[in-house]
């Protein structure tokens, strides 16, 4: 009944939810506008953004060295994570069955051991770096230690469920996602989204100076 | 003095655990099946006619008459100790081996020894933790708190520390689930419910197993240099570490009980680590019987961690005043640092590295919204 | 000024409130949705780096900012606000935040460099400056600073006939004439007060420039200061008349280009804010003075003979390099005029800021933790083990000479345009 529930309504609810807040969040945000810059550009906003929507996802030198471990904590749980989001066999074929209707090619077993180890560890590290870092204790919200929580919950459940016998393991892993999907939107998880928007404004404005951000 | 922060930070972790320990068992609230269906099961029935054979025949009976063929064999088997190597067209590691004795030895000795004595064994620790806390309290600052800080732990080593600590109480509760949970946990929540505990407690260890390697290579990295046995740890440890007793006992950064508690970790916690992938991961072309040394191995480390961990827990938290602060805050208190690490800490007083209650608490990042150096309204710094 | 009655510094307040609302546009509401709280731009920050503050760190610095914008730009923030969960932007926000707006930031961008979700911090801290000067909580030295801008044309006070004193000296030196309101030069000059009192050998070295590369220029006795106190106050009206002063004057004598001086923020306000201050694009173009040069030479007009071989490092300005974009130039004119020259570790866009900018030289207030945060600087030098700098900023001069005077280090500072007028062909 419950289990209907989450399976069902609760499912389409959720990512309802996440995918007309996150559409809403975008537009919220683009709406407000810029005004138009007078000055004269040295060079074309267009491929500046470009260049640091990507170029912001390695480090630079001089501060890799002083957040060495953010930088790696950082990388092991992002890249963990995608890793078991898209590639973990149980996700490609809910996927594959709800959403696409196709699916394709999954980790195998020690792949995903590997990631999912990954994906863990930085995750737990960084919110143990958030949690006695001065900076981060100082700057953080109660917001990022819910997000932090939540994903780390959602994480841990369908590790539980990993047998895949057990209906009521594979319930809770759903009901945790599709809790995740509803605060999505309105939490700082829409960084997943708007660092593109971030970056390409600062890439667009310093590229017109003539740097290279 | 209270803190709230460090509360939080410390509890955060343990409400993890807290959190998930029950959800698994409330989603199996729909059974009502307590029989199971009875199935004819050949297998079954071997094992429960062999066992039989095993106890002693009670006075005045006979044993059964041959209830189920191949009894004979494994009585025979069981008898010469001796398993015969058979050959297959199955190329495996121990395919040729049809009945492997020893499997029933290690099943013995799970069942009779590591079961009921780990059991007896983690409840003894807490009891004594508890008698212990009745007898001797908690032990103070006797000096009483200062508002005097001295920094003890760095970011990292703060982080590393939690770091293995959730690792370790996640595996150590799965764990005992797994091992204890047949006996102690199927007569108060089911089979049913018990057997997604056990599935999910064993995905769960399996997962986080290796983690626990890691997280122990980062702490012996960090630490090892300041673990290294020196002169005046003997002395420590005759006069029973200060918690026996009131004299006053000097230590350097780690005491003697400290160190040996790291060098336990490091070498028990290593084996208990290697068994653990041995366990994992089948395919390294181990065989049954390696499977189940590691196993008893992975067992009786594992449970001697948890033991000394549970003190060390104690000790850490209600134990001693001002003992947990250094691993929250980063700092400790002058006074207890004199009491409990002299030596360390007549070096850091020497060093000027003593700051006030009030310069910590900033340091730490705390009180978000009031910045430093505030002033009112219309005055100039001075 | 801030004795007035409460009334008034509610109205101040108000309008701290309107104007930061207005200042949220979309960059600003992006960047706050993709905060993180990651703290990696504190690492960033000579001031966190030096103190170990954790409130020097960058983004927190924006507080009221991002307070204003969650209760206005989010949901749960629009609910707490709804249920009085959370209030408004108070008096004490300003007060609180005034030391770390303005005497802890240098805008100098560094923290807006390394960001991994590309949050441009500085870009943001300068919008929030505006709010902060209509609250009142500026500091004394910055604001007197605008202030003498405004009344006398500039922030020290230099009147035209103290620049005409120089300039007759420098006449007398070198032999050559300076033109004062020449109609339809090719080139209009300004200056920032720093050179016309502690460095005249500037305007003395680009005379001489000028003169070899047969440069047609002049200087406007209407505005011949370049430097805005009023972008580094947050004041738009302030640094509009400033700009307006000097754009009118290019305009009035029809010169096609004009010349930013070394100073820093001067660039940035010309050239990159100032069409954006005055609503329109201007007649002219505006080039940097080492722009002009490096432009010069390779067009063939200006020749060096020899070099120098002391070993040298340059000190790159935050405002001409990492938030000005003139980032080639100093290093190919180095590369003719210092055989000697070596780049320190941290360089060009990444190099860290002398302490001074942003309008901290200005706060006396500072003055400890500028030098202190200075440290990064001194450790920057002693690494590379040179005992000359090469700058191009009369503000970042006079900020390097005191951090090195205070650490009693025996490093030289030396203007950049100085030293190309060292080796120009006779």
């Amino acid at each position: 009944m419950i289990g209907d529930f989450i399976d069902g309504p609760l499912w389409y609810f959720s990512a309802a939810v996440f995918l007309l807040g996150v559409i809403w969040r975008l537009i919220a945000i683009l709406r407000i506008g810029v005004t138009v810059d007078l000055s004269v550009a040295r060079s074309s906003g267009a491929g500046g953004a470009l260049r640091t929507l990507f170029s912001r996802s390695l480090p630079r030198r001089p501060v890799l060295t002083r957040g060495k471990l953010q930088f790696v904590a950082g990388y092991m749980f992002h890249l963990g994570l995608f890793a078991l989001l898209f590639l973990a066999q149980p996700h490609v074929e809910f996927i594959s069955r709800r959403i696409t209707g196709f699916g394709w090619t999954t980790l195998p077993h020690w792949g995903f051991m590997l990631v999912s180890e990954a994906a863990f560890a930085g995750l737990l590290l960084l919110l143990l770096y958030r949690l006695m870092h001065p900076v981060t204790r100082l700057i953080s919200r109660a917001g990022d230690y819910a997000a932090s929580l939540l994903v780390f919950l959602v994480m841990l459940s369908g590790c539980l469920a990993l047998a895949r016998a057990y209906e009521p393991l594979r319930l809770l892993h759903l009901l945790l996602a599709e809790l995740l999907l509803i605060y999505f939107p309105f939490s700082t998880l829409m960084h997943a989204f708007t660092f593109a928007v971030s970056r390409g404004y600062t890439g667009a404005g310093m590229a017109r100076k003539g740097v290279n951000a | 003095m209270y803190r709230p922060v460090s509360r939080t930070a410390s509890s955060l972790l343990l409400l993890l655990v807290v959190i998930l320990a029950p959800v698994p068992g409330g989603g199996a609230s729909a059974n009502n099946r307590e029989e199971g269906i009875q199935v004819p099961n050949p297998g079954t029935d071997l094992w429960r006619e062999v066992r039989k054979r095993q106890q002693p025949p009670l006075a005045g009976v006979k044993p059964p008459l041959n209830g189920a063929p191949g009894v004979d064999l494994w009585m025979e088997i069981e008898r010469s100790k001796l398993s015969p190597v058979g050959s297959t067209q199955v190329k495996s590691v121990d395919s040729g081996t049809l009945i492997n004795p020893f499997g029933d030895e290690w099943r013995r000795f799970r069942m009779e020894w590591l079961v009921p004595y780990g059991g007896y064994a983690v409840a003894g620790m807490f009891l004594l933790v508890v008698l212990f806390y009745l007898i001797r309290g908690r032990v103070p600052i006797h000096a009483g708190p200062s508002d005097k800080r001295l920094p003890r732990y760095t970011v990292y080593e703060r982080m590393i520390h939690w770091f293995i600590a959730a690792i370790f109480l996640f595996l150590a509760l799965t764990g005992l689930t797994m091992l204890l949970g047949r006996s102690l946990l199927i007569p108060l929540i089911g089979a049913e419910a018990f057997s997604l505990l056990a599935s999910a407690s064993k995905e769960g260890h399996n997962l986080f197993g290796p983690l626990f390697l890691l997280a122990l290579a980062l702490i012996f990295f960090r630490f090892v240099r300041r673990n290294i046995y020196q002169r005046g740890d003997l002395t420590w440890l005759l006069r029973g570490g200060g918690l026996i007793g009131s004299r006053h006992v000097p230590s350097n950064f780690f005491n003697m009980g400290e160190k040996s508690m790291f060098w336990m970790l490091v070498l028990v916690g290593g084996v208990t680590a290697v068994s653990g992938v041995i366990l994992v991961f089948p395919v390294l072309g181990q065989g049954r019987e390696i499977m189940a040394l590691s196993h008893v191995a992975h067992a009786i480390t594992a449970l001697t961690m948890i033991l000394v961990i549970i003190g060390h827990i104690y000790i850490g938290s209600v134990g001693m005043e001002g003992a947990i602060e250094g691993m929250t805050t980063g700092y400790c208190d002058l006074n207890w640092a004199r009491e409990h690490h002299d030596w360390w800490a007549e070096r850091c007083e020497n060093n000027g590295e003593v700051i006030t209650v009030e310069e910590a608490f900033e340091a730490e990042g705390f009180t978000p919204g009031a910045p430093k150096h505030h002033r009112p309204a219309g005055e100039t710094a001075e | 000024m801030r004795d007035a009655g409460a009334d008034n510094m509610n109205d101040r307040i108000a309008a701290a409130c309107d104007e930061l609302r207005r200042q949220i546009d979309a960059r600003v509401s992006s960047y706050f949705s993709s905060c993180v709280h990651c703290g990696l731009c504190a690492e960033a920050c000579h001031f966190h780096v030096e103190t170990d503050d954790p409130r020097y760190t960058p983004i927190y610095k924006l507080e009221p900012m991002r307070k204003l914008w969650r209760q206005e730009h989010t949901l749960l923030g629009r609910l707490g606000a709804v249920l009085g969960r959370s209030s408004g932007l108070s008096e004490r926000d300003f007060a609180d935040w005034e030391e770390l707006v303005y005497d802890s930031c240098n805008l100098c961008g560094r923290c807006s460099m390394v960001c991994p979700l590309g949050i441009d911090i500085t870009y943001m801290l300068r919008k929030q400056r505006e709010a902060f000067n209509l609250s009142g909580y500026v500091p004394d030295g910055m604001q007197k600073a605008l202030e003498r801008t405004l009344d006398t044309g500039s922030p020290m006070g230099v009147t035209l006939k103290t620049l005409k004193a120089t300039l007759a000296h420098i006449e007398k030196a070198t032999g050559l004439t300076i033109p004062i309101d020449r109609e339809g030069a090719e080139y209009m000059t300004l200056f920032s007060s720093m050179e016309v009192v502690n460095f005249p050998e500037y305007i003395e070295s680009i005379a001489r420039i000028f003169d070899a590369a047969a440069l047609s220029w002049t200087i406007s006795s209407e505005a011949f200061e370049a430097t805005n106190a009023g972008i580094q106050v947050g004041s738009r009206d302030g640094a509009k008349e400033i700009v307006s002063r000097a754009v009118d004057a290019a305009e009035k004598l029809g010169v096609k280009y004009l010349i930013s001086p070394e100073c820093g923020h001067a660039y940035t306000a010309i050239r990159w804010e100032g069409p954006n201050l005055i609503g329109r694009r201007y007649k002219f173009e505006v080039v940097h003075i080492l722009e002009l040069l490096d432009q010069l030479h390779r067009e063939g007009r200006l020749k060096f003979s020899g070099s120098s071989d002391t070993p040298m490092t340059l000190h790159d300005p935050c405002q001409i390099v990492r938030r000005g974009g003139v980032v080639e130039p100093p290093r190919n004119l180095l590369h003719k005029v210092a055989s000697g020259f070596v780049e320190s570790t941290d360089h060009a866009a990444m190099n860290w800021c002398c302490g001074g900018g942003g309008g901290v030289s200005a706060n006396e207030r500072a003055e400890a933790l500028r030098l202190k945060v200075f440290g990064r600087k001194k450790k920057q030098f002693e690494e590379l083990g040179v005992d000359t700098v090469v700058t191009a900023c009369a503000n970042c001069r006079i900020v390097l000479e005191e951090g090195l005077e205070h650490y009693e280090m025996e490093t030289q500072v030396i203007g950049l345009t100085e030293l190309v007028a060292e080796y120009l062909e006779q």
